[in-house]
């Protein structure tokens, strides 16, 4: 080969070794990241379809922003809270209030009680709205509960619940860590709910340990059960159940956010079964709420679709 | 020398005065400008995981930021443990983070403290999917400008799906998540 011919081979090797390694930098200057870097819960979401007993029936749609709380009563008049309004079906009412609720309660005169960070305000069917004002600077109402003597109310930001008189007054602490083993609320986010029994005793979540606690309405702590786990016996995440409601026979309704899931659990703890499963739902659930009627049917407010979905146990 | 010539050359030297005078106000504007750099916005991320192998750093400028006024401080936490794990102890098999960046302190019953090991994180984002997913979101991604050498095009910013990636002025470089975390920096 002459020395040119040389030359022009040396040329090409160097020009196809650039662009090789140009074409190789750019397109494997780092890899992939491997499996290991793969956060799925796919898996996680699957349920047995025979442990799903409900199925859900036709929607309701709240034509609310930043929709927040829903309450029911006996007869099946469904409320929902939303941005300086409270929706109420199926008369299509609008009630109208200053901010976003952070929780609703109906008591049995129809009296609407509707929660705020700090207060809690008092709506008849008639007459002049009231005010309980909640006695702490650090107060965060996240759900109410009403009966005929008391008005319950959990406040997230105290890591407390509240019982008050109807108008307001004796304000009383129930749930205090007493030192003697009464462990207190852990409550890690703004997810801390409520729901009267028929027996008059309050089911109160305790989100950080994954339990839900019965007390007296005078405060006495009568019993508490919980597991946690993502498995679908038990509440996984850092603040779930997020939501509860009581059956009429005094199973516990609770929705879990993270992994959205609606199940039943028997007064004891065990698991009765799922009424929507993990794939029945588009976001992450951290605005569910919930609410039962008196035929039993299991209202789901569902942020993320505007909806209060309704699900009836299978025949 | 006629008029008409005279004239071009009146012109032609007035268009040259405008255009260096421009030309130095443009300058000095420039110089008066804030420095800016890059910065991701957390509430645009969608921790897609680009952070960590698109920048021109090896390990990548982005690392996981903690505001500890917004976490839980959870023993049982979405961005520590893996969604499935078996055990709330500090196991390999149990952690979320795939470089076990992530260290775990008690600090009395029931609260546990999350720190971030900076040399260890390479901005993949796992955690703070987690938590996202299952806690109150105090993990989340950020330019650690003590790292970035803040390329005029960013490689990262380039391969962003969701525009998280923005300038902003060199004299507040990051975009905190909380007031406190604001005033701790």
């Amino acid at each position: 080969m002459t020395t040119a011919g040389k030359n022009w081979a040396w040329f090409a090797a160097i020009v196809v070794i650039i662009i090789g390694l140009g074409i190789y930098l750019g397109t494997h200057r780092r890899a992939e990241l491997g499996d290991g870097f793969n956060y799925s819960l796919d898996e996680l979401s699957k349920v047995d379809p025979s442990l799903i007993h409900y199925k859900e029936a036709e929607p309701l749609q709240v034509d609310l922003e930043e929709v927040s709380a829903l309450a029911v009563t006996p007869e099946g008049v469904v409320y929902a809270a939303g941005k300086d309004a409270v929706k109420v079906y199926p008369m299509e009412q609008t009630i109208a209030v200053d901010g976003t609720p952070t929780c609703l309660a109906i008591d049995a005169y129809g009296v609407l009680f509707v929660g705020f960070t700090d207060h809690i305000e008092i709506v008849p069917k008639n007459g002049e709205r009231t005010q309980i004002v909640v006695p702490s600077d650090r107060a965060y109402l996240t759900s109410l509960a009403v009966d005929e003597d008391y008005v319950f109310a959990a406040d997230a930001g105290s890591r407390k619940i509240w019982r008050f008189s109807h108008e307001g007054g004796e304000p009383f602490e129930i749930g205090r860590e007493d030192g003697g083993g009464r462990r207190g609320f852990n409550i890690p986010s703004a997810h801390f709910d409520i729901a009267l029994a028929s027996d008059g005793s309050l089911w109160a979540v305790n989100p950080g340990y994954h339990a839900l606690e019965n007390h007296s309405a005078d405060g006495a702590f009568l019993s508490t059960w919980g597991t946690s786990s993502v498995a679908i016996e038990g509440f996984g995440g850092c603040c779930n159940p997020v939501a509860i409601a009581l059956l009429p026979d005094g199973g516990i309704v609770t929705a879990e956010k993270g992994l959205p899931r609606v199940k039943i659990h028997n007064p004891d703890g065990s698991l009765r079964c799922v009424v929507a499963a993990p794939t029945e739902f588009s976001g992450k659930g951290s605005g569910l709420d919930l609410a039962v009627d008196a035929a039993g049917r299991i209202l789901v407010l569902d942020p993320d679709r505007k909806q209060i979905r309704i699900f009836e146990e299978k025949p | 020398m006629n008029d008409e010539t005279k004239m071009d050359k009146r012109t032609f030297l007035r268009g040259a005065a405008a255009a260096l005078i421009c030309g130095a106000a443009a300058t000095a504007a420039k110089g008066l400008s804030p420095r800016m750099v890059w910065q991701i916005d957390p509430e645009k991320c969608t921790r897609c995981g680009r952070c960590a192998t698109h920048c021109v750093l090896a390990p990548s400028a982005v690392k996981c930021f903690h505001s500890y006024s917004i976490c839980g401080y959870c023993d049982l936490c979405g961005g520590y443990l893996r969604p499935d794990a078996k055990g709330r102890d500090t196991g390999a098999e149990n952690q979320l983070c795939p470089t076990a960046a992530i260290t775990r302190t008690f600090i009395e019953n029931p609260y546990y403290q999350y720190k971030i090991d900076k040399d260890r994180c390479i901005g993949c984002g796992v955690c703070v999917e987690g938590c996202s997913v299952f806690g109150n979101g105090s993990l989340y991604l950020q330019v650690d400008h003590g790292i970035c050498v803040n390329c005029n095009e960013c490689a990262i910013a380039h391969a962003c799906p969701s525009d998280a990636f923005r300038r902003i002025p060199a004299s507040e470089a990051y975009l905190l998540k909380s007031d406190q975390e604001r005033r701790i920096r």
